[in-house]
């Protein structure tokens, strides 16, 4: 699904980001971990082609993502807060994303109706903008926006943080069952080793925007994460 | 924590602002737009005596400004009211801090009085007192005018803050003008001479000063009050909630695959504070042609009509339009990675402009009063507004690369900060342009082929509307990355 080619980017002649080869097939629930500064959301702002690679490529289904745009209809993204529009009620937002993935009115509520449980009742109907609900909320609307209209590649940096106890484990059974059912991929970043363990077949791991690690979850994978991170980095 | 150390903080954040990490040729035009303020404010201090002096010459001039002081406290008042910001409530980070409240509270306050709006009174006042005293009034009963023309203005501060952006205040503060200037048309009641009185009794009297220092002091210990009970997470230091209205907005759907972009940019306006205010400003340019159309050295000269007649219509689609996109740059990373076509994107904000300079021109009938040759001259400025001018204000907006926070308001200077020497290039035909058009058929064949070269040239415009906005598109596509790195960054 995903090819990564010799991707590099450099600020000012300063590498942040250096991947040589990597390959995310279709259906893979794919994490990513690293201290802050490793390169994570440098590579998903570059798998959404909000910047430019300084060599090499990505290619989203065959699509080369910095040379054309027809990536877009496929793929969906929660990163921050820019990815909500403030002056929107919960339910606008997702009728506006619904409209631009061609999903009437009907389809997205219908498509919502499914995460009540998941909103917990703070969200729908309670004709908030989306600028005045707080961060957790925000995130539970940004997340649920992302999955509208079926996307076949589905980024969420940091989709944990932020979230409340409960929130985080329907989170993680929604991840699980969307990966099983629909085929999406998902790319995951989190700072929380326990869940991203929990949710993905396969973490890599960054550090200085270099591919250090590349493992298949195991039941020994959170230990050997948690020994990686512990010990101090060698300069 | 000391008053200097509070100092230091509010220089840092001053210092440190998105709009000073600016090129060297924006400082210096910065720089010249607060001289070139202060030297008018400056000059009219020291000149509106002798004006004074040269239009009324057998009264005092003391009195002959104080007679129409009025005038100008009203416009202090509204100017206050829509643009000037309450102080900045940047107190939660020292709510946990040993810092007492008294403190805060009263740093607060006296920050409120640096603002452009107090400075300003103070540019002109004091050069009239000098004036005043070099031309040999009591020293002593001018400080008392002093004191209390400035109190009065100290108070409009205060008492803005308590009223706070209220609109029923607004409501009957302008039924009140409305009613004395009336009433002061028909001559029936004299207001602005009976404020005149009271004003000049400040200086006859001197002691009359204790009337506008008591209403300041009131004025400072509600505030203080206000804020003093309200230092609390849950009260005045938290956000305001406001929950949206039923909006229905199925009419729009006529208008097929633009159409959700059109209901996002309805919503826009209507739910953010800046939009808003763009909206009020728009409405002021209507009244644009006032000023030139009354005045008989301006009809011999009909480009310079031209000129105003752009600006009638033309009043929503530049202030809006040259912000596209920079309206929509809190979420812009969203609209990049959906599956948003520019051209639809461009086309909405394109529909809105002009729905505004169609709304404008609808509004503009009573201009019908000066002749059908101005009514003309206006319907040929919206035509080349819609044909022309909408594109080269997309095509201006798309360099700018300044992010706006929607919901909150303008600060002085704001609109600079999206200025650069090739925005300001690109404006120039939008006015530069129809004069011209208008001026030499004008001036070589009739004043009515000037204003059909005019409006033609609008017509033009829209016959070549899809290579417009391809034009614009490719701006877009080529300018995307800096675009999304720009908006990124704080204002």
């Amino acid at each position: 699904m995903i090819q990564v080619e010799n991707l590099t980017k450099a600020y000012q002649g300063v590498e942040v980001l250096n991947i040589n080869e990597m390959s995310i097939p279709k259906g893979q629930s794919f994490g990513l971990v690293g201290n802050n500064g490793a390169g994570k959301t440098t590579f998903f702002s570059l798998l959404l082609d909000l910047i430019q690679p300084t060599t090499g490529y990505i290619q989203s289904n065959g699509v080369r993502i910095d040379r054309s745009e027809e990536w877009k209809p496929f793929t969906s993204a929660f990163i921050d807060e820019s990815f909500l529009i403030g002056y929107l009620t919960p339910e606008e937002y997702f009728f506006f994303i619904g409209k631009l993935r061609g999903q009437s009115n009907t389809d997205v509520t219908q498509f919502i109706a499914k995460y009540e449980g998941f909103f917990n009742d703070e969200i729908l109907g309670k004709r908030k903008y989306l600028r005045d609900l707080s961060k957790g909320n925000q995130k539970k609307v940004g997340l649920i926006g992302a999955l509208i209209g079926g996307p076949e590649v589905v980024i969420l940096d940091e989709p944990f943080a932020n979230l409340d106890p409960t929130t985080q484990i329907r989170l993680k059974q929604l991840i699980k069952s969307e990966t099983k059912d629909t085929q999406t991929t998902f790319l995951i970043s989190s700072h929380d080793l326990t869940h991203v363990t929990e949710v993905c077949e396969r973490i890599v791991v960054l550090e200085k925007g270099q591919v250090i690690n590349d493992l298949k979850t195991s039941p020994e994978t959170l230990k050997a994460l948690e020994k990686y991170f512990s010990e101090p980095l060698d300069d | 924590m000391q008053i200097s150390d509070f100092l230091r903080l509010e220089w840092l954040q001053f210092r440190r602002a998105a709009y000073f990490q600016k090129g060297l040729i924006v400082k210096i035009f910065l720089a010249f737009i607060v001289l070139y303020f202060s030297a008018t404010a400056l000059l009219l201090g020291v000149g509106v005596f002798f004006i004074a002096k040269k239009t009324v010459p057998d009264v005092d001039p003391l009195v002959t400004v104080n007679n129409v002081l009025i005038l100008w406290i009203v416009a202090d008042v509204l100017l206050r009211y829509f643009f000037q910001q309450l102080p900045v409530l940047n107190v939660k980070p020292l709510m946990s801090l040993p810092v007492s409240r008294h403190r805060v509270v009263r740093f607060v306050l006296l920050k409120s009085l640096i603002s452009f709006f107090n400075i300003l009174p103070l540019l002109i006042y004091i050069p009239f007192a000098v004036v005043l005293v070099f031309q040999d009034y009591n020293p002593f009963q001018v400080l008392a005018w002093f004191v209390g023309i400035l109190s009065i203005s100290l108070s409009i501060n205060f008492a803005n803050f308590l009223v706070n952006k209220n609109n029923k205040y607004l409501l009957a503060l302008l039924s009140l003008f409305f009613l004395a200037g009336t009433l002061n048309y028909f001559g029936i009641f004299d207001a602005a001479a009976i404020a005149g009185i009271g004003f000049n009794a400040l200086y006859d009297q001197p002691f009359w000063v204790i009337l506008p220092l008591i209403l300041l002091f009131f004025l400072y210990r509600a505030n203080w009050n206000l804020l003093f009970k309200g230092f609390y997470l849950d009260d005045k230091v938290a956000q305001k909630v406001t929950l949206a209205g039923d909006s229905n907005f199925t009419w729009l759907q006529r208008f097929g695959p633009v159409a959700p972009f059109l209901e996002n940019d309805i919503k826009l306006i209507r739910r953010n504070v800046r939009p808003k205010q763009v909206l009020l400003a728009s409405f002021m340019f209507l009244f644009y042609g006032l000023f030139f159309y009354t005045q008989d050295s301006y009809s011999e000269l009909p480009a310079i009509l031209v000129f105003a007649s752009i600006f009638i219509t033309g009043g929503f689609l530049m202030t809006f339009g040259q912000q596209v996109p920079s309206w929509d740059s809190q979420y812009y990373k969203l609209l990049m990675s959906q599956n948003i076509p520019y051209r639809q994107y461009l086309n909405a904000k394109w529909m809105l402009m002009v729905f505004g300079v169609v709304v404008s021109f609808v509004l503009s009938l009573p201009y019908l009063y000066f002749g059908w040759d101005i009514y003309a001259m206006i319907a040929a400025g919206a035509l080349f507004n819609i044909g022309l001018n909408s594109f080269i204000t997309l095509i201006g907006g798309a360099l700018n690369r300044t992010p706006i926070v929607l919901n909150e308001k303008a600060k002085a200077f704001a609109n600079t900060n999206g200025f650069n020497p090739t925005q300001l290039l690109i404006g120039l035909p939008k006015v530069i342009l129809p004069m011209l058009l208008f001026y030499l058929p004008y001036k070589l064949i009739s004043f009515n082929v000037g204003l059909i070269c005019v409006a033609g040239a609008g017509a033009l415009g829209l016959v070549f509307r899809a290579q417009f906005l391809t034009l614009i598109e490719k701006i877009y596509i080529k300018g995307k990355y800096k675009t999304v790195a720009a908006f990124d960054q704080e204002s």
